[in-house]
């Protein structure tokens, strides 16, 4: 390490300090405020570092009767998050390995196209889709809500795995081809297990970001059953109950910050070889 | 069967196996991405029946014109473009500090570059909910800040349209540093140290360094965050619903907002579809300047080295 001054020491860590109240502190005050009294949150001589912690606020939202179901939200958050970010990749992972492994006519006008879906703005699609959920019977089912996430991660799935397969070496391949490997058998035999770190980190992203979807299960929703953590959340905003929304805010957060703190090396990779064009 | 003839056969065979590969991923797009783009571009030049869901009658161009020349429309519009410009400007220059800062080596560094990511776990909805409580004027954090140093700490910051839109830019410039600070940090790291320390040695002060060496080389890793930045803006929805439903005044509604308000306040359904077109133009246009003007700036740089 370089020996520095002391100027240049203070710049650092004033800077350092700045940047982590900036990321830190709306994540602090809303920790703080769902563990302190409802009257204490609204005075104004609140304090900033907590003299107490009062988990009431957990125990509320939590109770059958509460005005947002946290439980069923997160069940049904759970159920189609999985099955999103798990459909989306078994559907991902044999496109892109045709379209940057085989004889195929324009698959990079393809990819292209794939991936300029994303300049589009989602309001672009939505209004049609309404309409033709409420036709065809798919506004308020798991179902509708599966094709929906599922495809709108699809693209960016297969660009990012897409990236992976390029990065297996073409000689492997090769070597099973002679061995008289099936295109089939290549794929399931030997692409897939060695894209296995791929694999799970897009299942990873795709969980997340299905998870904290907010539009499409406010549009395409509208049961109280239906109802995803993201969704429950903004439906507590009606209540003026502050702790419990900052409690219920902290309960949905957790579990994808967890998720990123474990797994930021796989979560960097997907957004660095996402767009790494 | 010759050899050649073999190698035929196994191509076509190779090539119906890749059709069955990406079948799965063509029809969902087609569904889920082709058909509704379509379909809104129809909508957008008639009127739709909101109790049947069917198109009424043909409407030309009327809500092309009808939105064009809406004098909110044309304060929507600069609005738009104001935030998705502030949101990249600010967030660029922030990114291209914090990568700067994380790219020194220095006790804590490593957790400061785990600490970054945080904002991109937090759902939006989240954020909004928590940036509204920052900045709740009776008893949120901002204005107890103010009120520790001396200042009154009495602003109503979600009351005020200009100020709204400013603490709506601060919630998505939070939301998008990670992701912009990753891309230029990773960047960043394309640069050998040596050149870092050679210009060091050759006296040029740090500041020096980052104008004349650093920056021109990232440059070309910024442009594409900054499309990506500008996209993202122009597509913000769930913060603005949480964080002030397009209030107070419209002084928050951006063009994607108002298309929702269209479709889904107003429920028309023509209109909606039109504003999205357009919007979906602007963005269209960005993109093209940045790239045009882009090419252009790199090829003189080519000539004057």
């Amino acid at each position: 390490m370089i020996k520095r001054n002391f100027l240049t020491n203070l710049t650092i860590y004033l800077s350092s300090a700045a940047l982590v109240i900036f990321i830190l502190s709306p994540l602090y005050v809303v920790a703080i405020t769902s563990l302190q009294f409802e009257k204490d949150i609204r005075s104004p001589n609140l304090n900033l570092i907590p003299q107490y912690l009062d988990f009431r606020h957990y125990l509320a939202i939590f109770q059958p009767d509460h005005i947002v179901p946290v439980l069923p939200a997160m069940r049904n958050s759970l159920i189609v998050s999985t099955l999103a970010a798990l459909i989306s990749v078994l559907i991902a992972t044999p496109a892109a390995y045709a379209l940057n492994r085989m004889h195929f006519p324009k698959s990079k006008v393809i990819l292209r196209m794939l991936i300029s879906v994303y300049i589009l703005p989602t309001l672009l699609f939505i209004i049609p889709l309404y309409i033709a959920w409420i036709n065809l019977g798919l506004f308020d089912t798991y179902v509708g809500l599966l094709i929906l996430y599922t495809t709108f991660m699809l693209p960016f799935t297969v660009w990012v795995l897409g990236s992976f397969v390029k990065s297996i070496p073409i000689e492997i391949e090769e070597a099973a081809k002679i061995d008289g490997a099936s295109t089939t058998q290549l794929l399931t035999k030997i692409m897939i297990p060695l894209l296995r770190p791929g694999l799970f980190a897009c299942l990873i992203f795709g969980f997340v970001l299905s998870w904290v979807e907010f539009a499409t299960p406010l549009i395409f929703t509208s049961k109280i059953k239906m109802i995803t953590v993201s969704l429950g959340l903004y439906r507590s905003t009606v209540d003026i109950q502050i702790g419990q929304l900052a409690a219920a805010a902290v309960i949905i957060t957790l579990p994808v910050i967890l998720i990123t703190l474990i797994l930021q090396k796989q979560i960097q990779q997907v957004i660095l070889t996402g767009a790494d064009r | 069967m010759t050899n050649a003839k073999l190698h035929i056969l196994g191509l076509k065979k190779e090539k119906r196996t890749a059709w069955l590969f990406i079948l799965p991923t063509l029809i969902l797009i087609t569904c889920v991405y082709a058909y509704p783009i379509i379909t809104t571009l129809v909508y957008s030049v008639t009127t739709i029946d909101i109790s049947t869901y069917t198109i009424k009658e043909f409407a030309g161009l009327r809500n092309f014109q009808y939105i064009v020349s809406n004098e909110f429309f044309n304060r929507t519009l600069v609005r738009t473009i104001y935030f998705g410009l502030m949101v990249v400007v600010v967030t660029i220059l922030l990114a291209i500090g914090v990568s700067l800062l994380i790219n020194i080596d220095f006790k804590g560094n490593k957790i400061l570059k785990i600490l970054i990511l945080l904002p991109w776990a937090v759902p939006p909805v989240v954020s909004g909910v928590m940036w509204s409580q920052m900045f709740q004027y009776e008893y949120g954090f901002i204005n107890k800040i103010i009120k520790i140093f001396g200042g009154e700490g009495d602003t109503i910051w979600l009351g005020s349209p200009t100020l709204a839109l400013h603490v709506l830019i601060i919630t998505e410039i939070w939301r998008w540093l990670p992701f912009a600070t990753l891309f230029i940090f990773a960047a960043l790291q394309t640069i050998p140290h040596s050149v870092i320390e050679a210009a060091a040695l050759d006296g040029a002060g740090y500041i020096k360094t980052v104008k004349e060496v650093i920056l021109p080389i990232i440059f070309p890793g910024v442009i594409p965050v900054a499309i990506f930045l500008f996209v993202s803006a122009m597509k913000a929805f769930d913060t603005i619903f949480v964080l002030t439903a397009g209030g107070p005044r419209s002084g928050t509604t951006t063009l994607n907002y108002l298309v929702y308000l269209q479709g889904f306040q107003q429920f028309k359904f023509g209109r909606a579809a039109a504003t999205a077109y357009i919007l979906t133009f602007i963005i269209l246009v960005v993109i093209f300047v940045v790239f045009t003007l882009n090419r252009l700036t790199s090829k003189r740089r080519l000539i004057n080295d």
